[in-house]
């Protein structure tokens, strides 16, 4: 499903240029649950937004379902993101101003799906969850395992293919935390494939395999349990 | 659309401090520029309701136009009827006025003064639009004892709208009502209460005795008395018409004539002079700007606020991007937001502008609901709304829904938006205007008191004036001794100044020995006695005032200006001159005096005693004004009116000249307080906005000592850096514009450095007023608290 070869990213400012990402390839295969693990700094957020195309690369070639998307435009990966990646972060980057349904529909809406289908696709989904009885919420009236759960909510509404995981289980306790990683492997297991950044060897377990990767390269591919 | 109106409504109302700075921005600035472009509107659509009015001109009368004459609005009556003659007319009619009459309803005894009668051409129905709602124009001319008046003059004279055959007394001569008209509308330059065959003057101009050698209206060439209005037909030149016309009048005066007519289109006489000062059309001009600008300093606000908060939309920004949402998307969604903000803006801006329309009918002399009635005010009050709404909508709209969605989610590097040099350049242009239109302000009320403390040659204090009835001066001598001997009246004149402060009565029959032949010297001329410059304080430079005996007859007192512009050296007094074909000596020269506004340079001027003289001047004092107004009116009593006692002081006349020019004072007073409000109103959220997003930086240097007064100055530098170079840009601006205005008057106050200093220290000071608050209130923020946020 991801093919990226030679993948060079760099920032720069107006003095020094750092190189964020030197010569990354990584292969993930459809319904795969891979983990990027590393210190902080080593690249590993960049990578997952580059994966997500929020990021262009520098250089390299990124392949998605087989089609080159490094020299996309901003419409372009707009679109193919829309349709086929759902992210969920560590902030769970939940809009305020909007009630837990509304913020599961927003990707539904964005893909113009009708409103009758989104009732019931939202719907759905929330009841996967578990967080139905909290529909009209607002995201500041719930708990920071509940706002996890809406944010994984709203990635799969849109039936994914990819679901990009940018520390899930960071702000969460243990509790909470494995909830949403037993939400995740469901998904995966009904054929999602994942993506997940994480510190914790403890979530890195669920997933098949582990990229470790240290100041931009990556070091180590291990193949879970 | 409408889960995004609710979205919308929430975020609105959790930043209630932002939303309401916004809404009362917008609304002040909507409303002012609507009052605004209502005024401007209704006096551009003057003349216009008339049908097919691009074709109809007014003819001026330029005197002498190569020895730079007068220029009347005003034509002899044989004019209409050479225009009649030309095959490019389609119709000519003439207006004669009498302003300022009493009519009397003799069955009800009851007299109503201050209307205006228009004679008129019987045509002159055919080519202006004033409907007559009841009666018929059949017979118009033949019977020129047919009356036909407003609807308001009925109510006003009969009490009913049924008034179609009744009476009503104007001098001797009875007239019955032959029809009711509309009332002419606010934005119409011909005006009247009452209108009356042509044929009544005429009939009327020849009983009198007619003009020396002409007789009739139809001959008379020397009364430049009448309004000719002529309407063309389509693809006429007009400027050949006039020229057409002139030479018609240089015909039938054999040849003598130095004045030339020429066709002024009807739509622009309101805002334009007949002398072609275009001070109405610059006053309109000034005001749409000012609307506009208004318009823009409310928008602007928004638009700072908007970007300056980018930074608290960022993440919702990066949010909808991840999950899919398009830029085209994000920016219809911002623009929407501000459609819901000016729409309630809107809201309470029409709320404002009924709240204010008994002031504006009163400032502006205009019925606003009158002006609603026009369909293009709704044209430019669209054009108001939908500038307003794309100034304020499309930037900050662009700016926010260009974010990338990584940066945004991460909330950095998007300090570059909080320090945007968009909004130190929108802040400055704020200020510039609102301290230009301080200085504006100050300068303003500078010439007005210049005005009111110019010398004016005269004193004006405790003297009233008034008219007596007819009957009254042939007692004249008998009442000037009853005056005299009242203690309350320090002295008395009759005189034919009606009014000293704005007079306009001149001749160019003035000749002296050694006039060269192409010198058409135009004098004002004044009948006055021998009370007349003792009693104003008019100071005599040389030679003796009247002495009240016969003699007085062939004597004249002349102004300095005169003495010069006849060439004469001193000593004057014993020069000769003749005046209306008497001769005569000069006895005495007195100072010059202003007896028109100060805008004009004071002219020549000559005092006569020869031709009759019906105002009163009476002196009194403060504190026997009451008791002089008494004796006064108990000798008008005593004889028989239909004017009612009425009288007014020199003082109230001399107001009144300068009437626009307070007006523009307290409009310019009004503008600026607008702009300074909204623009201080503006700073004040940027300058709250400021401290929320630099609460963790001012903590942090609290607990490193930093004090209140360091805290304040940190916040508020960069603000008075911009208020500093809006103070620089706008005084030029401000210089210029004023030197222009100043331009109107012959006599002005000197633009100095101490306005400008005041204008920019007054707005300084309303800006660190407003950034204080803010900042000492941040500085004086326990700083654990904000550390403790993070």
């Amino acid at each position: 499903m991801i093919k990226i070869t030679n993948l060079q990213k760099y920032y720069r400012t107006e003095e020094v240029e750092t190189v964020a990402l030197n010569n990354v390839s990584i292969h993930v295969k459809e319904g795969e649950f891979v983990a990027v693990m590393g210190p902080s700094g080593c690249g590993k957020s960049t990578l997952l937004n580059i994966v997500g195309l929020l990021d262009d690369l520098d250089e390299g070639s990124y392949l998605f379902n087989g089609t080159e998307v490094a020299k996309f435009k901003e419409s372009n990966r707009s679109n193919l993101r829309k349709h086929n990646i759902g992210f969920v972060f560590q902030s769970f980057n939940l809009i305020d101003e909007l009630t837990v349904f509304e913020n599961v529909e927003l990707p539904l809406v964005y893909t113009k799906v009708p409103a009758a289908e989104r009732k019931r696709r939202v719907e759905e989904v929330l009841e996967k969850v578990q967080i139905m009885h909290r529909r009209n919420h607002f995201p500041q009236q719930l708990s920071g395992g509940q706002q996890q759960r809406v944010a994984v909510a709203r990635a799969v509404v849109n039936n994914p293919k990819l679901i990009l995981a940018d520390e899930p289980t960071g702000n969460l306790d243990s509790n909470n935390g494995n909830e949403v990683m037993q939400l995740l492997t469901e998904l995966n297991e009904a054929g999602t494939t994942i993506v997940m950044v994480t510190h914790s060897e403890h979530d890195a377990k669920f997933a098949d395999r582990v990229i470790r990767m240290l100041d931009g390269q990556v070091i180590m591919e291990t193949v879970g349990s | 659309m409408l889960r995004n109106l609710k979205t919308i409504f929430r975020g609105l109302k959790k930043k209630k401090f932002y939303t309401i700075i916004n809404i009362l921005g917008l609304s002040i600035s909507l409303a002012a520029s609507i009052l605004i472009l209502i005024w401007v509107q209704d006096e551009r659509s003057f003349d216009k309701f008339h049908p097919d009015y691009e074709r109809v001109y007014k003819v001026n009368s330029h005197l002498d136009p190569e020895h730079n004459g007068s220029i009347w609005g005003s034509s002899p009556g044989p004019i209409a009827n050479y225009a009649r003659n030309i095959p490019e007319v389609e119709h000519a009619t003439r207006v004669s006025q009498d302003w300022n009459v009493t009519l009397v309803n003799d069955e009800q005894k009851r007299p109503i003064t201050g209307m205006t009668i228009c004679y008129v051409d019987s045509n002159f129905f055919s080519m202006f639009n004033f409907p007559l709602l009841e009666g018929s124009l059949s017979g118009f001319q033949a019977n020129y004892t047919h009356a036909f008046i407003t609807e308001s003059t009925a109510e006003k004279l009969f009490s009913t709208q049924q008034v179609i055959g009744k009476t009503f007394r104007y001098n001797e001569d009875l007239f019955s009502v032959a029809g009711v008209l509309k009332d002419v509308p606010q934005n119409s330059s011909i005006e009247f209460d009452v209108v009356i065959p042509l044929a009544y003057h005429a009939q009327r101009f020849t009983q009198w005795g007619g003009n020396g050698k002409w007789k009739t209206i139809d001959e008379d060439l020397g009364n430049y008395s009448f309004s000719t209005y002529i309407k063309v037909k389509h693809d006429a030149v007009p400027s050949s018409i006039g020229e057409l016309i002139t030479d018609s009048y240089t015909k039938a005066r054999d040849g003598e004539n130095s004045t030339v007519f020429v066709l002024t289109p009807l739509e622009t006489i309101h805002l334009i002079a007949p002398d072609g000062n275009k001070s109405g059309l610059r006053m309109v001009q000034i005001f749409s700007i000012i609307a506009i600008l208004l318009l823009v300093i409310g928008a602007v606000n928004y638009v700072n606020l908007s970007t300056a908060r980018a930074l608290d939309r960022a993440k919702e920004v990066g949010i909808r991007k991840v999950v899919g949402a398009s830029r085209r998307r994000l920016f219809l969604q911002f623009v929407t937001e501000t459609v819901v903000v000016v729409f309630f803006a809107l809201l309470i801006a029409f709320f404002l502008i009924f709240l204010l329309r008994s002031g504006y009918n009163q400032i502006a002399q205009k019925s606003m609901s009158y002006s609603f009635h026009n369909g293009l005010i709704w044209l430019y009050i669209g054009l108001a709304i939908f500038g307003t709404l794309c100034l304020s909508s499309i930037y900050p709209a662009v700016q926010l829904s260009s974010f990338s969605p990584i940066t945004s989610l991460k909330g950095k590097s998007l300090t570059r938006f909080s320090s945007n040099t968009m909004r130190k350049i929108l802040v400055v242009f704020q200020f510039t205007i609102s301290v230009t239109l301080i200085v504006c302000t100050l300068v303003i009320k500078n010439q007005l008191a210049f005005i009111r403390q110019i010398n004016l040659g005269y004193d004006k204090d405790h003297v009233l004036t008034l008219g007596l009835p007819n009957e009254a001066y042939k007692h004249i001598d008998a009442i000037r001794d009853e005056l005299n001997g009242n203690s309350a009246i320090q002295g008395i004149s009759l005189t034919g100044i009606w009014n000293l402060t704005d007079y306009g009565h001149s001749t160019g029959d003035i000749d002296w020995p050694g006039k060269s032949k192409d010198n058409k010297l135009i004098v004002s001329q004044a009948t006055i006695d021998d009370n007349f410059i003792p009693l104003m304080d008019i100071e005599l430079l040389e030679g003796k005032n009247f002495t009240g005996l016969p003699a007085d007859s062939s004597s004249y007192i002349i102004n300095e200006t005169l003495a010069k512009q006849m060439g004469l050296t001193p000593p004057y007094v014993g020069a000769s001159m003749s005046f209306h074909d008497f001769p005569g000596q000069i006895i005495g020269v007195v100072k010059d005096f202003h007896f028109k506004s100060v805008k004009e340079k004071i002219g020549p001027m000559v005092f006569w005693t020869r031709w009759g003289a019906g105002t009163l001047y009476v002196k009194t004092t403060t504190s026997q004004v009451q008791q002089a107004i008494n004796a006064l009116e108990t000798i008008y009593n005593r004889y028989p009116s239909d004017s009612p006692f009425s009288y007014t002081f020199v003082d109230e006349q001399f107001d009144s000249v300068y009437k626009s020019e307070q007006q523009t004072g307290v409009l310019f007073n009004i503008f600026s307080g607008i702009a300074i409000f909204i623009s201080a109103l503006g700073l004040f959220a940027l300058a709250t906005h400021e401290a929320q997003t630099r609460v963790k930086e001012i903590g942090i240097r609290k607990v490193l000592g930093a004090s209140v007064f360091g805290v304040v100055r940190l916040l508020g530098k960069n603000f008075v850096m911009l208020i500093c170079i809006a103070i620089l840009i706008a005084c030029p601006i401000a210089l210029y514009l004023m030197n222009e205005w100043l331009g109107n008057f012959a006599y002005k106050t000197d633009l100095n450095a101490w306005t400008f200093v005041v204008g920019g220290v007054l707005a300084m000071i309303i800006a660190v007023i407003t950034i204080s608050y803010q900042a000492i209130r941040a500085a004086r923020a326990n700083p654990v608290d904000s550390l403790r946020d993070e």
